[in-house]
């Protein structure tokens, strides 16, 4: 191959002239086409709605479209008191922590954590899969379907096993929290097709140590209210940035020694 | 079993408590610091390129000098300081409001880590070589080789590493070739292949190899995996996205590429009252 074959020629593709979007709206000002004088999303104002509508309906009004009624709206606002804080002990919590006692620049702690909080064990890169499969296995039999898994797959030699997307052990048992928020919100008023299959599979899958973990609940939720799948990852990482953060800046003017730094002799280098 | 498990269920966990055990190597205060066997300050300072152990992070395999210039060669060609590219808007957009260096830059490699550009093509150009080596040697023309990787595209010729986005043809598989020549590095058996390959698709299709076709080849050919080239190269376009964010950092803020309101196409649901 000469270098005149490789000639480098344009493919000429079309690209649009502006960004198109069915969200947002801004209105210019008369004097000033860079400067908004009013915003509505999805046809509403924003002024009107901070006045008539909680934060919960906006955020739901934002993916949606519409706005919802008072069952989703209810569910939508349980669920993100449900997982406001993965707690401290998550891997992002500490990413967030390690990053406040570091003190990392506190712009920067909030996209610390969540980037870690995209993982697709027990993070949001679980969120999506998770709700491909609900929407696609709910049609099914849970204990059958649970069963075929157990039957057919294999547990990992080491660490927790994910049967299914969202679904399987946390330190080796079946996570509690993830099973009562579950079950609380199956409970609530409105319709939860995939929540109570989600409860139906978890409940066939107890006997061997797996069930419910968070990034599961958080996918049949969203299922249920409609979401796309592809919002799924980003929503769960909206839900848990209020715990992340607030892990991160309560050690943000703490010395390093404000957390554990693992001693030599439990530092052990041994290669393959 | 309820969440009330037995002591083995989590032993696992308890075995690593305040633990830990490292495979890579770490810093022992007062005799070193080590990195996969080798003594940091006395094997590798100094004696080593950067790029070398870049690589022995990567794959716990510290390559040779020739091979880690190919691998510095090759970042020059995977980045450049165009913002029009997705990636370096990121930075550049991260200029003009004035995030940190260290924020647009992350924010801009964290980009690529896309299936449309950047890392995830890399992958699949490594899977593909490979997988159509193995084929080749059990007997499959290039053809067939070919159509069967068109038959999961309906037909069209969408093979990773090959037809380059936005343009065609790669100038800088010229510049590698010669890069590759001057560091006396052959051209092993799916390099072969692949050239094979779009001696093919030139025939058919009138479509070439593109960098990612030709470093997956020659990558496969040094034995390295498709997971290690996605670890080598995770920060492949940090250089042109600083560039983009630089290029707007210094100008005055919010100035890259403004819109105004109409500048956006509003399509969606019209002015209504809130209920």
């Amino acid at each position: 191959m000469t270098a005149e074959r490789r000639k480098v020629e344009s493919r000429n593709d079309v690209f649009v002239e502006r960004t198109a979007t069915k969200i947002w709206q801004e209105i210019e000002s008369t004097n000033n086409p860079y400067l908004a004088d009013s915003c509505l999303c999805h046809g509403y104002d924003l002024l009107e709605l901070t006045q008539k509508c909680s934060f919960v309906e906006v955020f739901y009004l934002l993916f949606r479209g519409e706005l919802p009624d008072a069952d989703e709206a209810r569910l939508l606002e349980q669920l993100m008191i449900a997982l406001i804080n993965p707690g401290p002990r998550h891997p992002a919590t500490r990413a967030a922590m390690n990053a406040g006692v570091g003190s990392t620049d506190r712009e920067h702690i909030l996209p610390i954590a969540l980037s870690v909080y995209g993982g697709s064990h027990l993070g949001a890169g679980e969120v999506e899969p998770a709700m491909d499969f609900l929407r696609k296995q709910r049609k099914h039999d849970p204990r059958q379907l649970a069963h075929e898994l157990i039957t057919n797959g294999t547990p990992p030699q080491e660490g927790d096993w994910h049967i299914a997307p969202g679904f399987g052990s946390r330190f080796g048992g079946v996570d509690p929290m993830a099973t009562k928020i579950a079950n609380h919100l199956s409970g609530l008023p409105g319709k939860h097709e995939t929540l109570l299959w989600g409860c139906a599979f978890a409940n066939a899958l107890n006997g061997h140590s797996l069930g419910w973990l968070a990034p599961a609940v958080a996918a049949a939720v969203f299922t249920d209210l409609g979401f796309s799948p592809r919002a799924g990852a980003g929503l769960f990482q909206l839900l848990g940035a209020p715990g992340l953060l607030a892990h991160g800046v309560e050690l943000s003017n703490k010395p390093v020694t404000a957390m554990p730094f693992v001693k030599d002799e439990n530092y052990v280098i041994k290669y393959e | 079993m309820s969440s009330n498990m037995n002591d083995c269920a989590y032993q696992l966990w308890d075995e690593r408590r305040g633990k830990i055990q490292s495979k890579k190597g770490g810093w022992v205060i007062g005799k070193g610091i080590f990195n996969h066997g080798y003594s940091m300050m006395d094997d590798l300072v100094g004696k080593v390129s950067y790029m070398q152990v870049m690589v022995l992070n990567a794959t716990g395999r510290l390559p040779e000098r020739p091979v880690a210039d190919w691998f510095d060669a090759i970042h020059i060609c995977l980045s450049w300081p165009d913002p029009r590219i997705w990636c370096n808007q990121i930075g550049a957009l991260g200029g003009t409001t004035r995030a940190s260096v260290v924020a647009a830059t992350t924010a801009g490699v964290l980009a690529a880590d896309a299936k449309s550009y950047g890392i995830k093509p890399l992958i699949q150009g490594v899977r593909f070589i490979q997988a159509a080596q193995i084929d080749f040697k059990r007997g499959l023309s290039v053809g067939e080789v070919i159509r069967n990787e068109c038959a999961k595209h309906r037909g069209k010729p969408n093979i990773m590493g090959y037809a380059r986005p936005l343009a065609k043809g790669d100038e800088r598989i010229v510049a590698m070739e010669r890069v590759q020549q001057e560091l006396g590095l052959p051209s092993g058996e799916h390099l072969q292949l692949a050239r094979k390959i779009e001696q093919s698709l030139l025939k058919d299709f009138d479509e070439s190899m593109n960098i990612n076709g030709y470093m997956s080849a020659f990558l496969s050919d040094l034995g390295y995996t498709d997971e290690e080239v996605y670890r080598i190269f995770a920060v492949l376009v940090t250089s042109g996205v600083t560039a983009c964010y630089v290029d707007t950092r210094d100008k005055a803020p919010d100035t890259f590429l403004p819109l105004r309101c109409t500048d956006i196409e509003y399509s969606g649901t019209l002015a209504r009252p809130v209920p």
